[in-house]
């Protein structure tokens, strides 16, 4: 993991003495609600429905033991005993009331993490591959390039109120498992013919009411020039992007409106830059940066590769542990070693939710049995990244103690979803509640496996924080007369290897449905699945072949409330 | 960063802005708008500094001639959250090496100061109601930064480690201070 040197430690704490002296101003009364709110984001604290949100950062998803004791003892002291980790691999509190903001934001910096640029119209947490550094597909490790963009967006002063936000997700592997075509700037590293490092760059793509994947920009940046390549892009962004209108003030919209033109005035942009600028190349990346922060990121001691295929599990292993191996458990590019998924998916919680006696536990697994690193994924679960194949038995066995062990990883129950409207201000309906229906239809692990790799993503509203467009089977909660109703869309890709590596939004399948008709809805398009399915044949795979109709057919069938307002 | 008292500053707009532009005599610490500036640049004395009151949705490249004959250029914040005006403040300093005052003007708010300094506003014009020793503070928690910018062009990590902060000590004890 990245270590912090004393100016980014002290760097988090100035952050957090600043944050201080904005909060008190506000208690104080000199510095309105209005105005303290683009700061307070800033910071990660909304406010919501019962109380602020709070976002805590965690960069490219590395979280250490020490930090996730930290944001334990947060949940226990300051929150009602928990936490939600999202898609963006960041950790979400609810309950903090705000005059416990400051305390909270000086808690964080004393183990190096902070709320900067987790909200508001500004370049967002970096997001990564939860496999990034482990892989057996990599082709680069991101994680330096992670930490070398966070810094240059840390507090970036020509960017911190953008049009709209700004997010950027890295990709190294040869699966993308961060989603990049769905991000503002998308890069994949990559290698030329020459062995050179560099990225290929997206621009423009995002979810919300507009669903667009990302355009590409160049093939190949080469890694030193990335910094001033992105600021290029988000200062095209700052100067062009629209600020008439809040839903099409992201650049997506400014990207497909100008198409080509967009691309001519980055490149444009960039060259002037490096040509025209005082110092313009003071920012291009050195090799001596290069290897002072990928010096952090080789593996931890004493991880070494081991003999590969001794997992010590007995062939008479019960089913669950053989199928949480087979879901839960992760290639590795160090032989003898693996990587486990600690599953967030599980009935009676909602899917990303932590209690602090479960983050006390995973903290513990992590330290024990992997060199005390874990990671967050996009999927909203937890990551063991560095376990030995010979701990994988007492992993399980500790791993189910702590509710940790649903071998569902991939499959319909490892769903995404927002908080939605049970927490959050923004919602037009639960996601919550929708989330634990179908976890309840679904109970059935035979059932399950027979259903085979699918992704279902459910958001609350149309900001799509639940990735509802990339999803396989994607869940829109919407708001008519007051009431909730939810969209179902079909085909829905994200990027990875199970979409085919390509990206697209879902096609809608009718009029949305109401809350009690969801699940139902949902096995109706399962069951015309596995009625239509060739052999082998996977949910999205059918989907493609066989189009929407007989999915439709199914889907209305289960229509009753809404039966009756259609009549 | 000098902030600007409205009641002493010596730049004055001109009103009549409907007028005949060719009516607009030139003299001293004339702060005009950029389309009284396009009207009158032909006829105003080489040896007469002025003043330009800039649109943050124009392009400051269309400005790059006229800045050696300019001494003043004021950019807008219409809104404190509308944030064209740092690109257009890096750009005048950065590309086209302008040494004149750069003043935020318009919805200035104290909580803007790092960003306007660091892009390389020297004067900032602040909202009425707004303090100045909270101005002065907020200045002060961030003596090093990860970017360069206006003022200094090096990263962080392009600097000799001895130079990480303009003022180390300081920003050691700042925390503690607050």
């Amino acid at each position: 993991m990245y270590v912090y040197t004393d100016f980014d430690k002290q760097f988090v704490r100035q952050r957090a003495a600043q944050f201080r002296d904005q909060l008190e101003r506000n208690l104080a009364g000199t510095l309105s609600d209005d105005e303290f709110r683009p700061l307070r984001l800033q910071n990660g604290w909304y406010i919501q429905r019962h109380a602020p949100m709070a976002r805590i950062a965690v960069p490219y998803g590395e979280l250490s033991t020490t930090q996730l004791r930290m944001l334990a003892k947060i949940a226990r002291e300051f929150d009602r005993g928990y936490a939600h980790f999202t898609t963006r691999q960041n950790c979400q509190f609810n309950w903090i009331p705000l005059v416990k903001a400051a305390e909270v934001m000086e808690r964080l910096a004393s183990v190096d993490m902070h709320g900067i640029q987790t909200s508001g119209n500004c370049i967002r947490n970096i997001t990564s591959d939860c496999f990034a550094g482990i892989a057996p597909d990599e082709i680069v490790d991101p994680r330096p390039y992670c930490e070398m963009l966070r810094q240059w967006s840390t507090l970036h002063p020509e960017f911190a109120f953008l049009p709209r936000k700004f997010k950027i997700a890295v990709s190294g592997a040869r699966e993308d498992r961060a989603a990049i075509a769905w991000h503002d700037i998308g890069l994949q590293l990559l290698r030329n013919e020459a062995g050179e490092v560099g990225f290929k760059v997206l621009a423009g793509g995002g979810m919300g009411r507009t669903p667009i994947t990302g355009q590409v920009m160049s093939e190949f940046v080469p890694w030193q020039q990335i910094l001033v390549f992105i600021e290029a892009i988000v200062r095209v962004y700052n100067r062009y992007g629209r600020r008439d209108n809040l839903f099409k003030a992201r650049i997506k919209i400014l990207v497909k409106a100008e198409g080509a033109k967009f691309v001519e005035d980055v490149q444009q942009e960039f060259g002037a830059i490096l040509e025209r600028d005082a110092d313009g190349a003071a920012h291009l990346l050195t090799p001596a940066e290069f290897d002072r922060v990928a010096a952090c990121f080789r593996a931890p001691a004493g991880v070494q590769p081991r003999p590969a295929g001794r997992h010590g599990v007995p062939s008479d292993a019960p089913p669950a542990l053989r199928r949480w191996l087979e879901r839960n458990v992760h290639g590795h590019r160090i032989p003898g070693y693996r990587a486990v998924t600690l599953s967030l998916k599980r009935p009676g919680q909602a899917p990303g939710d932590v209690t602090d006696e479960q983050m006390e536990r995973a903290a513990d697994l992590a330290d024990r049995y992997s060199s005390g690193e874990l990671r967050v994924s996009h999927d909203q679960n937890l990551v063991l990244p560095w376990v030995r194949e010979s701990d994988l038995l007492a992993v399980w066995e500790a791993a189910r103690e702590a509710s940790f062990a649903t071998p569902n990883i991939g499959l319909l129950t490892d769903m995404i979803a927002c908080p939605g409207g049970d927490f959050c201000a923004l919602a037009n309906a639960r996601s919550i509640p929708i989330a634990a229906a179908i976890t309840e239809r679904f109970d059935d692990l035979d059932e399950l496996y027979d259903i085979g790799d699918i992704d279902l993503h459910i958001s609350g509203c149309i900001n799509s924080c639940g990735h509802h467009h990339s999803g396989h089977i994607g869940i829109l909660g919407v708001d008519k007369d007051g009431s909730e109703w939810y969209q179902v869309t079909l085909g829905g890709l994200d990027g990875s290897a199970l979409s085919g590596h390509a990206s697209q939004p879902g096609k809608v399948i009718g009029p949305s449905f109401a809350a009690e008709e969801v699940a139902d809805v949902v096995e109706a398009v399962i069951d015309t699945y596995r009625r239509e399915r060739a052999a082998e044949e996977r949910f999205i795979d059918t989907v493609q072949r066989v189009g929407l109709e007989p999915f439709k057919a199914a889907a209305n069938a289960q229509r009753r409330t809404t039966a009756a307002h259609a009549a | 960063m000098r902030f600007i008292d409205p009641v002493h500053d010596r730049w004055r707009t001109v009103s009549g802005e409907d007028g005949p532009l060719v009516t607009l005599t030139p003299a001293a610490h004339r702060l005009l708008t950029l389309q009284q500036w396009n009207g009158v640049k032909s006829q105003w004395p080489a040896d007469l500094p002025a003043g330009v009151l800039f649109p943050n949705d124009a392009d400051v490249e269309d400005l790059a001639e006229d800045l050696p004959r300019l001494a003043l250029v004021a950019l807008q914040f219409p809104k404190w959250v509308d944030g064209r005006a740092y690109t257009q403040a890096h750009l005048l300093r950065s590309r086209f090496r302008f040494a004149g005052e750069v003043r935020a003007t318009g919805e200035v708010l104290v909580d803007m100061l790092p960003l306007l300094k660091r892009t390389g506003f020297d004067t900032a014009a602040l909202r009425a109601d707004q303090s100045l020793e909270a101005a002065e503070r907020a200045l002060r928690f961030f003596p090093g930064h990860y970017q360069g910018d206006a003022i200094e062009h090096r990263p962080l990590f392009a600097r000799p480690a001895g130079e990480a902060c303009t003022y180390a000590d300081e920003f050691l004890q700042a925390g503690s201070a607050i």
